[in-house]
Protein backbone atom coordinates (compact mmCIF):
# COMPACT_ATOMS: atom_id res chain seq x y z
CA UNK A 1 0.00 0.00 0.00
CA UNK A 2 1.09 3.41 0.04
CA UNK A 3 4.07 4.89 1.74
CA UNK A 4 4.26 8.40 2.95
CA UNK A 5 7.46 9.60 3.85
CA UNK A 6 7.81 12.55 5.86
CA UNK A 7 12.00 12.43 5.30
CA UNK A 8 11.48 13.40 1.89
CA UNK A 9 8.47 14.51 1.32
CA UNK A 10 6.95 11.77 -1.08
CA UNK A 11 4.25 9.87 -1.71
CA UNK A 12 4.60 6.22 -3.41
CA UNK A 13 1.35 4.41 -4.58
CA UNK A 14 1.67 1.22 -6.45
CA UNK A 15 -0.75 0.86 -9.82
CA UNK A 16 -1.10 -2.53 -11.17
CA UNK A 17 -2.80 -3.14 -14.76
CA UNK A 18 -4.69 -6.52 -14.89
CA UNK A 19 -6.15 -7.96 -17.36
CA UNK A 20 -6.31 -11.32 -19.59
CA UNK A 21 -2.75 -12.04 -22.02
CA UNK A 22 -2.73 -9.63 -25.33
CA UNK A 23 -5.04 -7.76 -23.81
CA UNK A 24 -2.45 -4.21 -24.02
CA UNK A 25 -1.07 -3.71 -20.80
CA UNK A 26 2.43 -3.83 -21.84
CA UNK A 27 1.28 -1.55 -24.43
CA UNK A 28 0.08 1.01 -21.92
CA UNK A 29 3.39 1.47 -20.13
CA UNK A 30 5.02 1.48 -23.36
CA UNK A 31 3.28 4.57 -24.11
CA UNK A 32 3.49 5.89 -20.87
CA UNK A 33 7.41 5.23 -21.31
CA UNK A 34 7.54 7.10 -25.06
CA UNK A 35 5.34 10.35 -24.02
CA UNK A 36 6.61 11.35 -20.79
CA UNK A 37 10.34 13.26 -20.50
CA UNK A 38 12.87 11.82 -18.37
CA UNK A 39 12.54 14.36 -15.55
CA UNK A 40 8.91 12.76 -15.09
CA UNK A 41 9.40 8.76 -15.50
CA UNK A 42 12.26 6.35 -14.33
CA UNK A 43 13.72 3.41 -16.30
CA UNK A 44 10.82 0.76 -17.90
CA UNK A 45 11.64 -3.08 -16.98
CA UNK A 46 10.51 -5.62 -18.84
CA UNK A 47 10.81 -9.77 -17.42
CA UNK A 48 9.55 -10.86 -20.68
CA UNK A 49 10.12 -14.24 -22.92
CA UNK A 50 11.96 -14.03 -25.56
CA UNK A 51 8.82 -13.77 -28.04
CA UNK A 52 7.80 -10.31 -25.41
CA UNK A 53 5.11 -11.93 -23.96
CA UNK A 54 5.53 -10.72 -20.34
CA UNK A 55 6.39 -13.62 -18.36
CA UNK A 56 6.64 -11.50 -14.49
CA UNK A 57 5.95 -8.24 -14.88
CA UNK A 58 6.83 -4.91 -16.64
CA UNK A 59 8.01 -1.89 -14.29
CA UNK A 60 7.63 1.89 -14.49
CA UNK A 61 7.81 4.22 -11.89
CA UNK A 62 6.43 7.85 -12.71
CA UNK A 63 6.44 11.16 -10.93
CA UNK A 64 3.25 13.54 -10.68
CA UNK A 65 2.23 16.37 -8.56
CA UNK A 66 2.90 18.04 -5.78
CA UNK A 67 0.10 17.79 -3.16
CA UNK A 68 -0.41 19.77 0.16
CA UNK A 69 3.56 19.89 0.76
CA UNK A 70 4.28 16.27 -0.80
CA UNK A 71 5.75 14.97 -3.93
CA UNK A 72 3.39 12.28 -5.58
CA UNK A 73 4.96 9.21 -7.08
CA UNK A 74 3.54 6.24 -9.07
CA UNK A 75 4.78 2.68 -9.87
CA UNK A 76 3.28 1.34 -12.60
CA UNK A 77 3.48 -2.38 -12.97
CA UNK A 78 1.83 -5.02 -15.45
CA UNK A 79 0.84 -8.84 -14.21
CA UNK A 80 1.25 -11.62 -17.14
CA UNK A 81 -1.88 -12.21 -18.64
CA UNK A 82 -1.09 -15.44 -19.72
CA UNK A 83 -3.31 -17.86 -17.11
CA UNK A 84 -0.57 -20.09 -16.14
CA UNK A 85 1.44 -17.48 -14.65
CA UNK A 86 -1.27 -17.23 -11.90
CA UNK A 87 1.38 -17.44 -8.92
CA UNK A 88 3.38 -14.29 -10.19
CA UNK A 89 0.37 -12.32 -10.56
CA UNK A 90 -0.29 -12.70 -7.55
CA UNK A 91 2.87 -11.55 -6.43
CA UNK A 92 2.60 -8.22 -8.36
CA UNK A 93 -1.02 -7.78 -6.82
CA UNK A 94 0.43 -7.20 -3.36
CA UNK A 95 0.04 -4.36 -1.85
CA UNK A 96 -1.66 -2.12 -4.88
CA UNK A 97 -3.08 1.07 -4.32
CA UNK A 98 -4.92 1.40 -7.34
CA UNK A 99 -5.59 -0.99 -10.52
CA UNK A 100 -6.15 -0.87 -14.01
CA UNK A 101 -8.28 -3.13 -15.55
CA UNK A 102 -7.50 -3.68 -19.59
CA UNK A 103 -9.98 -5.86 -21.22
CA UNK A 104 -9.62 -6.63 -25.08
CA UNK A 105 -12.57 -5.65 -27.25
CA UNK A 106 -12.64 -7.92 -29.59
CA UNK A 107 -15.62 -10.16 -29.33
CA UNK A 108 -13.35 -13.27 -29.27
CA UNK A 109 -11.89 -12.23 -26.12
CA UNK A 110 -15.01 -12.26 -23.90
CA UNK A 111 -14.89 -15.20 -22.53
CA UNK A 112 -10.99 -14.42 -20.93
CA UNK A 113 -11.88 -10.99 -20.27
CA UNK A 114 -14.46 -12.50 -17.75
CA UNK A 115 -11.66 -15.07 -16.39
CA UNK A 116 -9.57 -12.62 -16.00
CA UNK A 117 -11.69 -10.41 -13.81
CA UNK A 118 -12.98 -13.03 -11.69
CA UNK A 119 -8.76 -14.26 -11.01
CA UNK A 120 -8.09 -10.59 -9.98
CA UNK A 121 -10.86 -10.53 -7.49
CA UNK A 122 -9.77 -14.50 -6.34
CA UNK A 123 -6.21 -13.07 -5.78
CA UNK A 124 -7.61 -9.98 -3.96
CA UNK A 125 -9.44 -12.45 -1.61
CA UNK A 126 -5.94 -14.15 -0.98
CA UNK A 127 -4.71 -11.01 0.44
CA UNK A 128 -7.93 -10.24 2.66
CA UNK A 129 -9.03 -7.55 0.14
CA UNK A 130 -11.76 -7.19 -2.63
CA UNK A 131 -12.40 -4.37 -5.06
CA UNK A 132 -14.37 -2.20 -2.91
CA UNK A 133 -11.54 -1.56 -0.97
CA UNK A 134 -8.95 -0.84 -3.82
CA UNK A 135 -9.82 1.96 -6.69
CA UNK A 136 -9.75 0.73 -10.20
CA UNK A 137 -10.97 2.04 -13.28
CA UNK A 138 -12.09 -0.30 -17.01
CA UNK A 139 -10.41 0.54 -20.36
CA UNK A 140 -11.97 -1.32 -23.19
CA UNK A 141 -8.70 -1.54 -25.15
CA UNK A 142 -7.89 -2.27 -29.15
CA UNK A 143 -11.07 -0.33 -30.04
CA UNK A 144 -9.14 0.27 -33.52
CA UNK A 145 -9.66 -3.40 -34.43
CA UNK A 146 -12.91 -4.18 -36.58
CA UNK A 147 -14.42 -6.90 -34.21
CA UNK A 148 -14.73 -5.30 -31.19
CA UNK A 149 -17.59 -5.17 -29.36
CA UNK A 150 -19.91 -2.20 -28.45
CA UNK A 151 -19.01 -0.45 -25.19
CA UNK A 152 -22.61 -0.91 -23.73
CA UNK A 153 -22.45 -4.86 -23.89
CA UNK A 154 -18.63 -4.38 -22.57
CA UNK A 155 -19.88 -2.53 -19.63
CA UNK A 156 -22.62 -4.97 -19.27
CA UNK A 157 -20.12 -7.96 -18.81
CA UNK A 158 -17.30 -6.12 -16.98
CA UNK A 159 -18.94 -2.91 -15.29
CA UNK A 160 -21.83 -4.26 -13.19
CA UNK A 161 -20.45 -4.21 -9.37
CA UNK A 162 -22.67 -2.16 -6.99
CA UNK A 163 -20.76 0.97 -7.45
CA UNK A 164 -20.04 1.14 -11.29
CA UNK A 165 -16.58 2.58 -12.23
CA UNK A 166 -14.90 4.92 -14.16
CA UNK A 167 -13.94 3.05 -18.50
CA UNK A 168 -12.17 4.04 -21.04
CA UNK A 169 -12.07 3.30 -24.29
CA UNK A 170 -8.60 2.76 -26.26
CA UNK A 171 -6.48 1.76 -28.60
CA UNK A 172 -2.67 1.64 -26.31
CA UNK A 173 -0.95 1.38 -29.15
CA UNK A 174 -1.75 4.99 -30.63
CA UNK A 175 -1.92 5.53 -27.17
CA UNK A 176 -5.53 6.84 -27.12
CA UNK A 177 -7.40 6.76 -23.71
CA UNK A 178 -3.89 5.79 -21.99
CA UNK A 179 -3.11 8.85 -20.53
CA UNK A 180 -7.44 9.26 -19.10
CA UNK A 181 -7.02 6.08 -17.67
CA UNK A 182 -3.83 7.13 -15.59
CA UNK A 183 -4.86 10.34 -14.51
CA UNK A 184 -8.05 8.72 -13.14
CA UNK A 185 -6.87 6.01 -11.41
CA UNK A 186 -3.62 7.42 -9.91
CA UNK A 187 -6.03 10.68 -8.78
CA UNK A 188 -8.94 8.18 -7.19
CA UNK A 189 -5.94 6.62 -5.47
CA UNK A 190 -4.51 10.00 -3.92
CA UNK A 191 -8.04 11.04 -3.41
CA UNK A 192 -8.30 7.42 -0.86
CA UNK A 193 -5.56 8.99 0.71
CA UNK A 194 -7.21 11.92 1.82
CA UNK A 195 -10.58 12.50 4.27
CA UNK A 196 -13.01 10.34 4.53
CA UNK A 197 -11.19 7.61 1.98
CA UNK A 198 -8.61 7.67 4.23
CA UNK A 199 -10.61 7.09 6.91
CA UNK A 200 -12.19 4.19 5.90
CA UNK A 201 -9.46 2.49 4.32
CA UNK A 202 -8.01 2.84 7.83
CA UNK A 203 -11.39 1.03 8.78
CA UNK A 204 -11.15 -1.90 7.08
CA UNK A 205 -7.73 -2.22 7.63
CA UNK B 1 -1.80 -11.58 4.64
CA UNK B 2 -3.44 -7.43 4.00
CA UNK B 3 -0.87 -4.93 3.66
CA UNK B 4 -1.27 -1.85 5.79
CA UNK B 5 -0.12 1.68 4.45
CA UNK B 6 3.42 3.02 5.89
CA UNK B 7 3.45 6.02 7.39
CA UNK B 8 7.22 7.08 8.00
CA UNK B 9 7.42 10.39 10.40
CA UNK B 10 10.63 12.38 10.80
CA UNK B 11 11.21 10.62 13.66
CA UNK B 12 10.81 7.52 12.60
CA UNK B 13 13.26 8.02 9.31
CA UNK B 14 15.94 9.66 11.76
CA UNK B 15 15.78 6.04 13.83
CA UNK B 16 15.89 4.14 10.60
CA UNK B 17 18.77 6.08 9.47
CA UNK B 18 20.78 6.12 12.45
CA UNK B 19 19.89 2.33 12.62
CA UNK B 20 21.18 1.39 8.60
CA UNK B 21 24.03 3.90 9.21
CA UNK B 22 25.33 1.42 11.87
CA UNK B 23 24.65 -2.01 9.88
CA UNK B 24 26.60 -0.02 7.33
CA UNK B 25 29.91 0.75 9.54
CA UNK B 26 29.58 -2.89 11.51
CA UNK B 27 29.47 -5.19 8.05
CA UNK B 28 30.89 -3.10 5.74
CA UNK B 29 28.54 -3.03 2.90
CA UNK B 30 27.87 -0.26 0.68
CA UNK B 31 24.11 0.46 0.57
CA UNK B 32 21.21 -0.80 2.44
CA UNK B 33 17.49 -0.49 1.43
CA UNK B 34 14.64 -0.87 3.30
CA UNK B 35 11.58 -2.06 0.92
CA UNK B 36 8.24 -2.50 1.61
CA UNK B 37 7.33 -6.15 0.30
CA UNK B 38 5.26 -4.79 -2.29
CA UNK B 39 8.34 -3.07 -4.13
CA UNK B 40 8.09 0.33 -2.63
CA UNK B 41 11.45 1.99 -1.19
CA UNK B 42 10.85 2.68 2.86
CA UNK B 43 14.41 4.20 3.33
CA UNK B 44 18.00 3.49 1.86
CA UNK B 45 21.63 4.66 3.25
CA UNK B 46 25.05 4.06 1.88
CA UNK B 47 27.68 5.50 -0.85
CA UNK B 48 26.22 3.85 -4.04
CA UNK B 49 24.47 7.35 -5.18
CA UNK B 50 24.28 6.40 -8.52
CA UNK B 51 22.23 3.37 -7.93
CA UNK B 52 18.98 3.09 -9.24
CA UNK B 53 16.94 2.54 -6.31
CA UNK B 54 13.48 2.29 -7.55
CA UNK B 55 14.15 -0.10 -10.21
CA UNK B 56 16.06 -2.30 -7.81
CA UNK B 57 13.29 -2.52 -4.82
CA UNK B 58 10.60 -3.89 -7.25
CA UNK B 59 12.95 -6.43 -8.51
CA UNK B 60 14.50 -7.39 -5.15
CA UNK B 61 10.68 -7.51 -3.86
CA UNK B 62 9.56 -9.95 -6.46
CA UNK B 63 12.48 -12.00 -5.94
CA UNK B 64 12.38 -12.44 -2.50
CA UNK B 65 8.64 -12.73 -3.30
CA UNK B 66 9.33 -15.47 -5.59
CA UNK B 67 11.35 -17.35 -3.59
CA UNK B 68 9.02 -17.33 -0.51
CA UNK B 69 6.39 -18.77 -3.10
CA UNK B 70 8.94 -21.75 -3.65
CA UNK B 71 9.62 -22.02 -0.14
CA UNK B 72 6.08 -22.59 0.68
CA UNK B 73 5.37 -25.20 -1.87
CA UNK B 74 8.17 -26.85 -0.64
CA UNK B 75 6.41 -26.82 3.30
CA UNK B 76 8.69 -23.74 4.50
CA UNK B 77 7.21 -20.91 5.73
CA UNK B 78 9.87 -18.78 3.75
CA UNK B 79 13.39 -18.66 3.08
CA UNK B 80 14.68 -16.31 5.27
CA UNK B 81 17.55 -14.75 2.95
CA UNK B 82 18.23 -14.78 -0.80
CA UNK B 83 21.81 -14.16 -1.80
CA UNK B 84 22.76 -13.03 -5.51
CA UNK B 85 27.10 -13.04 -5.68
CA UNK B 86 28.66 -11.25 -8.41
CA UNK B 87 31.98 -10.78 -9.51
CA UNK B 88 32.42 -7.25 -7.93
CA UNK B 89 29.32 -6.72 -6.19
CA UNK B 90 26.82 -8.97 -4.31
CA UNK B 91 22.94 -8.65 -3.09
CA UNK B 92 21.94 -10.31 0.69
CA UNK B 93 17.97 -9.70 1.02
CA UNK B 94 16.84 -10.39 4.56
CA UNK B 95 13.23 -10.42 6.06
CA UNK B 96 12.48 -7.55 8.43
CA UNK B 97 8.43 -8.42 8.94
CA UNK B 98 6.01 -9.36 7.29
CA UNK B 99 5.47 -6.33 5.18
CA UNK B 100 9.58 -5.18 4.67
CA UNK B 101 12.98 -6.64 3.54
CA UNK B 102 16.25 -4.71 4.16
CA UNK B 103 18.46 -5.38 0.69
CA UNK B 104 22.78 -4.56 1.37
CA UNK B 105 24.93 -4.40 -1.63
CA UNK B 106 28.36 -5.20 -0.52
CA UNK B 107 31.95 -5.91 -2.41
CA UNK B 108 35.13 -7.67 -1.81
CA UNK B 109 36.21 -5.92 0.95
CA UNK B 110 33.98 -7.68 3.47
CA UNK B 111 32.03 -11.13 3.24
CA UNK B 112 28.52 -12.39 2.98
CA UNK B 113 29.18 -13.64 6.88
CA UNK B 114 29.49 -10.12 8.08
CA UNK B 115 26.51 -9.28 6.09
CA UNK B 116 24.44 -11.43 7.31
CA UNK B 117 25.45 -11.42 11.55
CA UNK B 118 25.02 -7.82 11.14
CA UNK B 119 21.25 -7.65 8.69
CA UNK B 120 19.79 -9.85 11.62
CA UNK B 121 20.55 -7.17 13.96
CA UNK B 122 19.83 -4.60 11.86
CA UNK B 123 16.49 -6.08 10.68
CA UNK B 124 15.18 -6.41 14.16
CA UNK B 125 16.02 -2.88 14.94
CA UNK B 126 14.26 -1.30 11.98
CA UNK B 127 11.33 -3.72 12.28
CA UNK B 128 10.27 -2.11 15.54
CA UNK B 129 10.63 1.25 14.42
CA UNK B 130 8.01 -0.25 11.92
CA UNK B 131 5.73 -1.69 14.10
CA UNK B 132 5.24 1.40 16.19
CA UNK B 133 5.11 3.54 12.94
CA UNK B 134 2.59 1.07 11.70
CA UNK B 135 0.82 1.08 15.00
CA UNK B 136 -0.26 4.67 14.90
CA UNK B 137 -4.09 5.13 14.83
CA UNK B 138 -4.54 8.66 13.43
CA UNK B 139 -3.65 9.65 10.30
CA UNK B 140 -1.26 12.95 9.81
CA UNK B 141 -3.28 16.73 10.42
CA UNK B 142 -2.03 17.20 6.39
CA UNK B 143 -4.49 14.03 5.38
CA UNK B 144 -7.35 14.91 7.44
CA UNK B 145 -9.62 16.94 4.47
CA UNK B 146 -10.55 15.65 1.51
CA UNK B 147 -8.67 16.41 -1.34
CA UNK B 148 -9.85 19.48 -3.46
CA UNK B 149 -10.66 19.29 -7.23
CA UNK B 150 -8.15 21.40 -8.03
CA UNK B 151 -5.65 19.68 -5.55
CA UNK B 152 -6.35 16.62 -7.66
CA UNK B 153 -6.40 18.04 -10.98
CA UNK B 154 -4.91 15.91 -14.32
CA UNK B 155 -1.26 14.95 -12.98
CA UNK B 156 0.22 14.00 -16.41
CA UNK B 157 -0.94 15.59 -20.51
CA UNK B 158 -0.60 13.15 -23.23
CA UNK B 159 1.40 14.27 -26.09
CA UNK B 160 -0.64 16.38 -28.53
Amino acid sequence: MSVINYANRVIDFKIVYYGPGLAGKTANLQYIYRSLPNANRGNMISLATGDDRTIYFDFLPVSALTVRGFQTRFQLYTVPGQVQYNATRRLVLRGADGLVFVADSQFERLRENVESFRNLEANLHEYESTLDEIPYVLQYNKRDLPNQAPVTYLEFVLNRRGARVPYFEASAIEGKGVFDTLNTVSRMALASEFGVGRERRHEVS
Amino acid sequence: MKSRNTIIQQQDAARIHEILTHFLNDSGAVEALLIDRGGQLLARDGDAEALDAVSICALAAAAFSSTAAMAQLLGEPEFSVLFHEGAKRSLHVSTVDDESILLAIFDQRTTIGMVRLFAGEASRAVGAVLGEARARPKPPAEFAAPLKDTEARQAWTPPS
